[in-house]
């Protein structure tokens, strides 16, 4: 497998780097590495699309023209197959229309070669910050979800009220309880979600309790 | 492609064209024909209608003056001397109140005779019409009379509107079921089909008698000539138009071919102009990152040096590469094996072709058009050149000529062509009264790139320029003398034996 790695620390984040020249791959790999991101380099787009690894943080770089299958063709694809890493085209002779339908097929940015060091690794930044982001906001989803799961019919009820901003009497009488047992259902659920506040609460589950 | 289609179509024309021409001369012809029927057979009514209304005149007469008849009158009229007059009239017969009608004649006459006395009148007996016999009997006091009649006389041959012996048309007479043919027509005149025919009653106070006449229509009647020499003229018409439609469709043919060779040219250079991107491009991105990075390595707080100097090392490999790319595209382009032989050109026909090809764009842009090509009492001269590179040359100028006219209103637009012969050298300007070229243009006119159109490469002039040298001239901008705008200058070398002549024709 054609790998390039450099940069100091393994978890910084990765650049899948695709172009079927290797000297173009070799510069901007070198050019990549001087701000410490790690570039993986494939020479071949297929095999790049079978073997990359999908839960690394980071971009990609495609090259429009490749031998094989196009740049805008194989973006599609990713698009298609989910690939949340933001996808940077570059192209040797862009037009208006190549750019239209790489930004309508959902490329982040799209770049002509010879392509400045500056607005490339501006642009590289970028893509990385907002990949990292992405991911904290699933990832933190996903444990929204799996806290929700652990609550009881009962205790949902009660989240769905005290979301809509309900005091613990008019939970109690909406759903025929006492004020003491709303009270303990409140302090089971806000352990169970590990609720620091009540605010935090309403932020984080309100999507939840409207499923 | 289907040609059969428009064969058909024009033959379809053809057809329609002929025979509705042919159907026009035939109905004009039965119309007149048919107004000479229905004519002749009114004046033929008439005149038997006045022959037989004569019969009662005779016998109101005889009844009136009650003249003593021999007996030989019953066989011979003449003997009356009215047979004389009436040549129908076969025999007069005179009746007293003790005697009888001659034996031979129908016996029905005293019965008619009776009728006659009531009514006042003559009473016919047409029993015998088969044989052309018809017996007209008028009641008197103290003699009856009555005429025996032939019919077939009573034609006044004179007046008689159908020559007796060869009229087509049929005539007859007709009375309870007995008929008497006065005139038989064409031998097929009463076979049944397309037929014409009158039937009027013979108005007559006493003798009722029934007139038919038939024409008998025959496809001969048609005048075939006429309609076989309008058909045929028709035929030459369409031809002509045919052959006209088919020059026109292929000019056009021709023309969009043209289109397409130049949009075809158009395209390879689009797609030229694409791949060298791509093939220039690769190495300038390696070597702009390549010694973008070199640099960042050095301003690191320790610089590695080292990486620095590999990058650079690329970098100067990949300005190589661009430089071999550039190099296998000049020799694509150059092509030496494709040049073909200079050759004798008439230069005349070289810019009368040239200027056929934008000849719509010319009129389009009411271009007034000068070209002075003769100088007289001298041979046109032939330039040595590439007939497609001068063609090429020619076009381009013209192009550019076109459009920089296009700043200036449409009343004043000029375009000036000429040439003249000096030493062994032929010049040809081309001139036009557009803005000129810009001071700062001048200088790289024949550049690449360089353009002052929106849609315009920039590589017409450079292209032409480099044609014409290699042929062996120049291509150049000269001072206008006439007009203001640009004026171009090629400069090509004249066929050895047509600038032999010394005295080479001078500018006009």
């Amino acid at each position: 497998m054609p790998m390039f790695e450099s940069g100091d620390h393994q978890h910084s984040p990765l650049i899948h780097l695709v172009d079927d020249d290797q000297a173009v791959r070799d510069s901007l790999a070198l050019l990549i590495s001087t701000v410490g991101l790690r570039v993986q380099s494939w020479a071949d787009p297929l095999v790049f699309a079978a073997q990359f690894d999908r839960q690394s943080i980071g971009a990609i770089v495609l090259d429009v023209r490749m031998p094989g299958v196009s740049g805008l063709a194989l973006l599609g694809q990713l698009m298609e197959q989910g690939v949340d890493q933001p996808i940077l085209m570059l192209t040797g002779h862009g037009t208006v229309d190549m750019c239209r339908r790489a930004f309508k097929g959902g490329a982040a940015e799209f770049l002509e070669k010879p392509v400045d060091d500056e607005v490339l690794l501006e642009a590289l930044q970028t893509a990385v910050r907002q990949h990292v982001r992405l991911r904290a906001q699933t990832q933190a989803d996903r444990a929204a979800q799996e806290h929700y799961a652990q609550l009881s019919p009962r205790e949902r009820e009660v989240l769905a009220l005290i979301v809509q901003g309900l005091t613990n009497k008019e939970i109690g009488r909406a759903l025929e309880l006492s004020p003491r047992t709303v009270e303990t259902h409140r302090a089971n659920l806000f352990a169970k979600l590990e609720a620091p506040s009540l605010a935090w609460l309403i932020r984080r589950y309100a999507p939840l309790t409207e499923l | 492609m289907n040609w059969k289609r428009p064969g058909i179509a024009w033959l379809l024309a053809w057809a329609v064209a002929a025979g509705s021409g042919a159907a026009w001369l035939a109905q004009q012809r039965l119309q007149a024909l048919h107004d000479t029927f229905t004519t002749n057979a009114r004046v033929a009514h008439r005149l038997l209608s006045q022959q037989l209304v004569q019969h009662d005149a005779i016998l109101a007469t005889l009844s009136l003056l009650q003249p003593a008849l021999g007996a030989d009158a019953l066989v011979n009229a003449g003997a009356t001397g009215l047979s004389r007059l009436y040549p129908q009239v076969l025999g007069v017969a005179q009746r007293q109140a003790d005697q009888h009608w001659p034996a031979s004649w129908p016996e029905a006459l005293s019965h008619l005779e009776q009728q006659s006395r009531t009514s006042g009148h003559a009473h016919m007996d047409a029993s015998r019409l088969a044989d052309g016999k018809l017996y007209v009997v008028q009641a008197g006091q103290p003699a009856s009379y009555t005429l025996k009649l032939d019919l077939r006389a009573t034609i006044p041959q004179g007046e008689w509107p159908y020559p007796a012996s060869h009229s087509p048309v049929r005539i007859w007479l007709s009375q309870n079921g007995l008929d008497l043919v006065l005139q038989p027509g064409a031998a097929d005149a009463s076979a049944s089909g397309w037929a014409w025919a009158v039937q009027k009653t013979l108005s007559s106070p006493s003798q009722v008698l029934e007139l038919h006449e038939r024409y008998k229509l025959h496809p001969r009647l048609l005048p075939w000539w006429s309609m076989l020499a309008w058909a045929l003229a028709c035929a030459l018409v369409v031809a002509a138009l045919r052959a006209a439609w088919q020059q026109r469709a292929a000019r056009q043919r021709a023309e969009q071919l043209l289109q397409y060779g130049q949009i075809a040219r158009l395209n390879t250079l689009g797609e030229l102009a694409a791949g060298m991107a791509h093939e220039l491009n690769q190495p300038l991105t390696a070597i702009l990152s390549n010694s973008q990075a070199a640099r960042r390595l050095l301003d690191d707080a320790e610089p590695r040096v080292d990486a620095a100097r590999q990058a650079m090392q690329q970098a100067a490999e990949q300005a190589k590469r661009a430089s071999a790319v550039i190099g296998r595209l000049r020799r694509l382009v150059e092509r030496p094996d494709t040049a073909t032989q200079p050759q004798a050109v008439p230069l005349a026909q070289a810019v009368t072709d040239a200027l056929h090809l934008l000849e719509p764009e010319l009129r389009q842009r009411q271009v007034q058009l000068q070209v002075q090509l003769h100088a007289p009492a001298t041979p046109l001269p032939t330039a040595q050149a590439d007939p497609i590179a001068l063609q090429q040359i020619l076009h381009n100028l013209l192009l550019n000529a076109l459009q920089a006219m296009e700043a200036v209103p449409a009343a004043q637009r000029q375009l000036h062509i000429q040439y003249r012969q000096q030493g062994n050298d032929l010049l040809l300007t081309v001139q036009d009264n557009g803005p000129g070229i810009a001071p700062e243009l001048r200088e790289r006119l024949f550049t690449p790139f360089a353009t002052t159109r929106a849609q315009g490469l920039g590589l017409g002039l450079t292209l032409s320029q480099g044609l014409a040298e290699s042929m062996g001239g120049q291509l150049r901008l000269v001072d206008s003398p006439a007009l203001r705008g640009a004026c171009f200058e090629l400069q090509l070398p004249a066929t050895p034996s047509s600038s032999g002549s010394g005295s080479g024709p001078t500018s006009p």
